[in-house]
């Protein structure tokens, strides 16, 4: 039975319907690899070409994806748009027919010298705005039919709607993985506050004379950590400033006004833990100035001061907190307070750095230093 | 569990704050406590006693605590985990003691029996 008798062609060998089928697999294809696959094996059935070359847009470059040919072509290299016939054919939106390419002035012969080709077609996919371009090529000098011309477009066509839908899949799929991450930092993050409010809970507790005294340290502590993740919030949980940080830290207090409070360093990148951590490591040093230090009485002043020494191999962030011209402070007290401890093992601890608090007769003194990590960097 | 000597390896301060405390009220030495693996690593192998016991935060700021749970195995140094999580990740630990945060008395004491009793049925000589 040869198949020019035949009424129906057997499929696969009816070129209408490996174009349909053709058109089919592209849109049931999820990733560029995979509709750069489809393309690569049906355009050299459809066309009858001795070569195909699947090139994609890569902003300002034509990178050769894929390839299905008699002999090797330019697979996973990238021309400038303006070196290759695939860059003219998307810059021009149009279809090239080169029945010898060696009389086109249009196409760069040196690159073609070690190849097969003497004749091709080059159409880009989605003439409008063109993202990527299908090349056929032939081993022999020949004029291409307009059938053969006409299939190769309808197949560029539907090579535009399957790469259309394969970025959209791909953003799809990245927002989900997104979602599904920030779900479980949420999970995370939840259970450490819960923790975090717990361990303030029982401090806080015990260090208390009085359920009044419990009540108000216990409420602004879990102020200061509410406000924190404020600040945290507000950024989308990613870096904060540390001078944004002291601002928040400081505003039940008088805030930063340059004249009691004063604070000035370089620009400083807290993460999202480490600057919770400082939020509440100055909340103790401020809520102590207001009650025994420098904000206690009228003419007192905090300066805070930090930096980073560049000179030094291992940087580190030099974070000082200095007390002046209030009531001189109570000596170290010998039982050390929730407040305290976290100042000397809070923050030091996180970050692997070292913590001092010093009782000066002039005012208290907190200095902290800390190596440079991901948790704290230079902004 | 007067006299255990134990470390405590969590990042969260806080956390660690109170379960220091809560280690001191039930009469244990914290000699260690740490907020992550490389400090926690430098003790260990930087000629410490080894202690009696580790409470152990799974999850470290991103990074997990097996590779310590595996050099404390080595060591014949018993440890529970602290998780937030559900189960622990790593096979090889899936056996080991588990208790869920926050951390309740009950669970703490349990995980100081088996301290105890671990630290007891060493040879003489300890470890």
């Amino acid at each position: 039975m040869s198949s020019a008798a035949a009424p129906l062609a057997a499929p696969g060998s009816d070129p209408l319907f490996t174009l349909v089928e053709t058109i089919e697999e592209l849109s049931a294809a999820r990733t560029v690899e995979e509709v750069a696959a489809v393309v690569r094996s049906a355009a050299r059935r459809i066309s009858g070409a001795d070569g195909i070359a699947f090139v994609l847009r890569d902003d300002d470059m034509c990178w050769y994806l894929d390839e299905d040919a008699i002999g090797p072509l330019w697979k996973g290299r990238r021309f400038p748009l303006t070196a290759c016939i695939s860059g003219w054919a998307m810059l021009n939106r149009q279809t090239v027919v080169a029945p010898d390419i060696y009389q086109d002035p249009r196409i760069p012969h040196d690159a073609y010298r070690p190849t097969f080709v003497k004749s091709l077609v080059m159409t880009p996919v989605r003439p409008h705005d063109p993202l990527a371009a299908i090349g056929a090529y032939w081993a022999v000098e020949r004029t291409p039919t307009e059938d053969e011309i006409i299939k190769l477009q309808v197949m560029a066509r539907a090579t535009a709607t399957a790469l259309e839908n394969a970025r959209m899949y791909a953003s799809l799929n990245e927002t989900l993985a997104r979602r599904k991450f920030l779900l479980r930092e949420l999970d995370h993050r939840c259970k450490n506050m819960l923790a975090s409010v717990h361990s303030i809970a029982d401090q806080t507790l015990r260090k208390s004379a009085t359920p009044r005294d419990f009540v108000e340290a216990f409420t602004g502590r879990l102020g200061a950590m509410s406000r924190a993740h404020e600040l945290l919030t507000r950024g989308e949980w990613g870096r904060a400033a540390l001078l944004e940080v002291l601002s928040a830290a400081l505003e039940p207090f008088g805030g930063i006004d340059g004249r009691r409070i004063r604070a000035d360093g370089p620009a400083v990148a807290l993460s999202p833990e480490t600057a919770v951590a400082f939020h509440m490591t100055v909340h103790e040093l401020a809520v102590n100035a207001v009650r025994h230090g420098a904000l206690a009485g009228e003419s007192g002043t905090v300066e805070i001061e930090w930096s980073v020494d560049m000179a030094q191999p291992r940087r580190a962030l030099a974070f000082g907190w200095r007390e002046r011209g209030g009531r001189p402070p109570a000596s170290d007290p010998q039982r050390k307070g929730f407040g305290l401890r976290l100042l000397e093992g809070g923050l030091a601890r996180d970050l692997g750095g070292e913590a001092r608090l010093l009782f000066d007769p002039r005012g208290v003194e907190f200095s902290l230093e800390a190596p440079l990590s991901d948790r704290i960097a230079l902004a | 569990m007067t006299g255990l000597r134990l470390i405590v390896v969590e990042d969260e301060s806080l956390v660690a704050l109170m379960m220091e405390d809560m280690l001191a009220d039930l009469g244990c030495q914290v000699v260690g406590s740490f907020g992550g693996l490389a400090a926690a690593f430098a003790w260990l192998e930087g000629g410490a006693e080894p202690p009696d016991g580790a409470i152990l935060d799974v999850n470290l700021g991103g990074e997990m605590v097996f590779p310590l749970a595996q050099a404390l195995s080595e060591r014949q140094v018993p440890f529970a985990f602290a998780t937030g999580y559900g189960a622990i990740s790593d096979e090889r630990f899936a056996a080991a003691p588990l208790m869920r945060k926050p951390v309740s008395e009950a669970d703490l004491l349990q995980a100081l029996q088996r301290f105890r009793a671990a630290a007891l049925s060493l040879p003489p000589g300890g470890r």
